[in-house]
């Protein structure tokens, strides 16, 4: 154990001194952090939605850009086969290094979070379920970056196979673009990537009721991490000279990509099940005795905070009057226009629901970034103008601003013919809350149309 | 003297390329033993068998009394290694080297005394990336020496290094024989080899051609000696080839050179040739088969009728 106490220290150390490292693990993961806090500098608590992205990115550049960097590094220089001159196994060698990972990309997580608290973030609502999962994550990806340690004959190879997982876990895989805002095929697609476990279960952690609801996202990672690391040691080289020991040899990736496929499998069947047994929409009863909008009083709409995003900006956009829908999203436009009448959740329950459900037309493209986000709003506006008095639409819109999380949210508008879920409820509310302030300027007038 | 290692009949393959055919070999304790050969013998192979780097396909190794293939790991508490082409992390430290690769080992040297005993207390805590050639090749052996081995292999331990830190590790390897150490060494240089290596085995193409000490093995060869000089005026090569027991000759302006069976027979009739011609003796060498012809001859003639790694 001696052995062991001294390589683990000494790798951490040598970790420490290492200037590109410390850019990678580090500073990488910060630089994601301030963009995402940038993008989202409107939601209410900063960052807290996107712990789970932020956190994920971490792991991910440690695990699988870091580990085998290090590892083949020094396979390379001849490090490993000195290593293989002593009487020490291979294991001690292996745990050691998996070990000073995982306390490296737990650093570079603590370092994370810790900068999203300095700038008000709220505390994760389960910090031990936070850790259980974020343990899950490392060991899930330390095992990938076992197995480009082995694949990889040297220090380009392993940033060509790290990028071939990392940008699609990236852009396909959930980890820093929404799944909402991706189309239905990428949607199935990152089932099969442990991003989405990876990121579903530290937010479950962060914001949602912790790890209870996220079984299968925690399964998932184990039996990815298992794999990865059986494989791993299988494929295990001490020399970059030396070959994998027979042809066959690298057919030891085969239970790495097993347990990919198998997750992926499980949770495509897992989804349809659940989607068959929910009921497509819930319906709201109306209220009962004399709508709360009504006590809402011109002061109390002189007193809302309209600093809101620019129309121009990513999050809650909208169109300008000489800004025509393209020929892409022209189709989608004219059928949000035509279906809104008769569209069932704006005429289910009572008027404050039933606003808070078209709000919901303009907030969900937006919450997931569809090209055609930007012209839905005017839409929008224009159908509750037909429908509203003006005073009594300010009213509505109003108490919405002032009650963001009363009601409820739909997350979908395909049955307007636009394809896309939000997913997330609380984005649908914030944006909802954008819009209605956005609506509240331009009925009252303080913004041209 | 017992035997410190004891290889019989090694054989290594790999794929359809055998690199090790039959090789075996003893080396005493204390003794200084050189394995020759030129790329591809299968040097590295039959070292790299003994050290446990690979797994052989057949045979015996034994080191100090222990079968390498059975008890690999208490064999590897025995030995010291200095591999030619290892190098470490830029930026560790001698002294961290020195103390990690200590921790591998029940009976371990103080960083400190091996830091002094090869010269890097200097340089303990500078980083690897800042040292010279030298340095890097004196770690090395310093790590070596780091489990107080009975058996101490270098694999080309002088390659690459300048003429004055080659002096250094000549006198640290003649030590390692003066304290009792057993020294397995590969090389590319002859003379070196000659200069250290109380036993010396030459390899070619997986076999072990000859072996025995230097001069044994010099002497063994079927030449005779070589006369060669530098006259003042150039000779005839025909004059030369016509003094008895002279065979190849070789004339090239002012110098000469042949081989004889008899040096001093020849000389005798070589300076009245000389007085005749009006040439002066500028230079003049006797010498015997060296320990390069040697090799030369037991290693360049057969043609390359099977494979070589």
């Amino acid at each position: 154990m001696n052995g062991l106490r001294e390589h683990l220290s000494l790798s951490l150390r040598l970790h420490f001194r290492n200037t590109l490292a410390l850019l990678y693990g580090y500073l990488f993961p910060l630089i994601f952090l301030v963009a995402f806090w940038v993008l989202y500098r409107h939601e209410k608590v900063p960052l807290l939605r996107h712990m789970g992205e932020l956190l994920t990115v971490a792991v991910l550049g440690g695990a699988c850009f870091g580990l085998p960097t290090t590892m083949v590094s020094e396979r390379e220089r001849g490090v490993w086969r000195r290593y293989r001159l002593t009487p020490m196994p291979t294991w001690l060698f292996v745990t050691s290094t998996v070990l000073a990972r995982y306390l490296i990309v737990l650093s570079a997580g603590v370092l994370q979070l810790s900068v999203a608290l300095a700038v008000g973030m709220t505390f994760p609502a389960h910090p031990f379920d936070l850790w259980v999962a974020f343990t899950l994550v490392a060991f899930a990806f330390i095992g990938l970056g076992l197995v480009i340690a082995t694949m990889a004959d040297n220090v380009p190879a392993v940033q060509a196979l790290g990028q071939c997982i990392f940008l699609p876990m990236l852009i396909i895989g959930g980890v820093a673009v929404q799944l909402a805002s991706l189309p239905g095929w990428a949607q199935r697609l990152s089932a099969y990537f442990p991003g989405r476990y990876a990121v579903e279960a530290i937010q479950g952690a962060v914001t949602g009721g912790g790890l209870a609801a996220h079984g299968f996202s925690l399964l998932a990672l184990a039996l990815i991490g298992v794999a990865g690391c059986y494989a791993g040691a299988k494929l295990f080289r001490w020399d970059g000279a030396q070959r994998f020991r027979s042809r066959g040899g690298k057919f030891w990736l085969v239970p790495a990509v097993a347990a990919w496929l198998a997750v992926g499998l499980m949770a495509d069947w897992r989804t349809r099940t659940v989607a068959e047994a929910e009921a497509p929409f819930a319906v709201v009863a109306p209220a009962v005795g004399a709508p709360p909008w009504m006590k809402i009083m011109a002061k109390d709409v002189a007193a809302l905070n309209f600093r809101l995003p620019s129309d121009g900006g990513v999050v809650s956009p909208y169109a300008a009057a000489d800004d025509e829908a393209t020929d892409y999203t022209r189709e989608e436009v004219e059928s949000v226009r035509r279906e809104l009448p008769a569209w069932k959740p704006g005429l289910t329950g009572d008027d404050l629901q039933r606003v808070r459900a078209l709000l919901c037309v303009a907030a969900v493209p937006d919450a997931i970034q569809l090209p055609v986000e930007r012209y839905l709003p005017a839409v929008v506006l224009q159908h509750l103008e037909d429908t509203y008095p003006k005073d009594k639409l300010i009213k509505i819109l109003t108490y919405i601003v002032l009650h963001p999380d009363d009601g409820t949210v739909v997350d979908t508008i395909e049955g307007l013919g636009v394809q896309g879920t939000a997913g997330d409820p609380w984005v649908v509310r914030e944006r909802s809350y954008l819009y209605a302030l956005k609506f509240i300027l331009r009925v009252t007038g303080r913004v041209p149309r | 003297m017992a035997d410190s290692v004891v290889v019989r009949d090694l054989t290594k393959s790999y794929g359809s390329t055998t690199a090790v055919r039959g090789v075996s070999f003893t080396i005493g304790t204390g003794e200084i033993f050189g394995l020759l050969g030129p790329n591809g013998a299968g040097k590295t192979s039959t070292l790299e068998c003994l050290i446990g780097l690979r797994e052989p396909d057949g045979g015996e190794v034994s080191v100090a009394g222990l079968d390498a293939r059975r008890s690999a790991r208490k064999v590897k508490q025995k030995i010291g290694v200095a591999l030619q082409s290892t190098a470490l992390q830029d930026k560790i430290t001698p002294r961290e080297a020195l103390r990690l690769f200590g921790s591998f080992y029940p009976l371990r040297a103080e960083p400190a005394e091996l830091l002094a005993r090869f010269a890097l207390t200097d340089k303990a805590d500078a980083a690897f990336d800042t040292l010279s050639g030298g340095q890097r090749q004196r770690l090395a052996l310093a790590l070596a020496f780091v489990n107080r081995p009975e058996l101490v292999v270098l694999d080309e331990p002088t390659t690459g290094l300048d003429p004055q830190a080659r002096r250094e590790l000549h006198d640290e390897i003649l030590r390692m024989k003066r304290d009792g150490t057993t020294v397995l060494l590969t090389t590319h240089d002859l003379a070196e080899a000659e200069q250290l290596c109380d036993r010396i085995a030459i390899m070619d193409r997986g076999r072990i051609v000859a072996t025995g000490t230097p001069a044994e093995l010099g002497a063994r060869a079927d030449r005779h000696p070589v006369v060669s000089l530098v006259t003042s005026r150039a000779l005839d090569a025909a004059a030369l080839a016509a003094l008895a027991g002279v065979t190849e000759v070789r004339c090239e302006g002012v110098s000469a050179s042949f081989r004889c069976a008899d040096p001093t027979r020849t000389l005798a009739a070589l300076l009245p040739l000389l007085v005749a011609h009006g040439a002066e003796i500028v230079e003049l060498h006797v010498r015997a088969t060296s320990l390069e012809e040697m090799f030369l001859e037991l290693t360049r003639t057969a043609p390359l009728a099977e494979n070589r790694l």
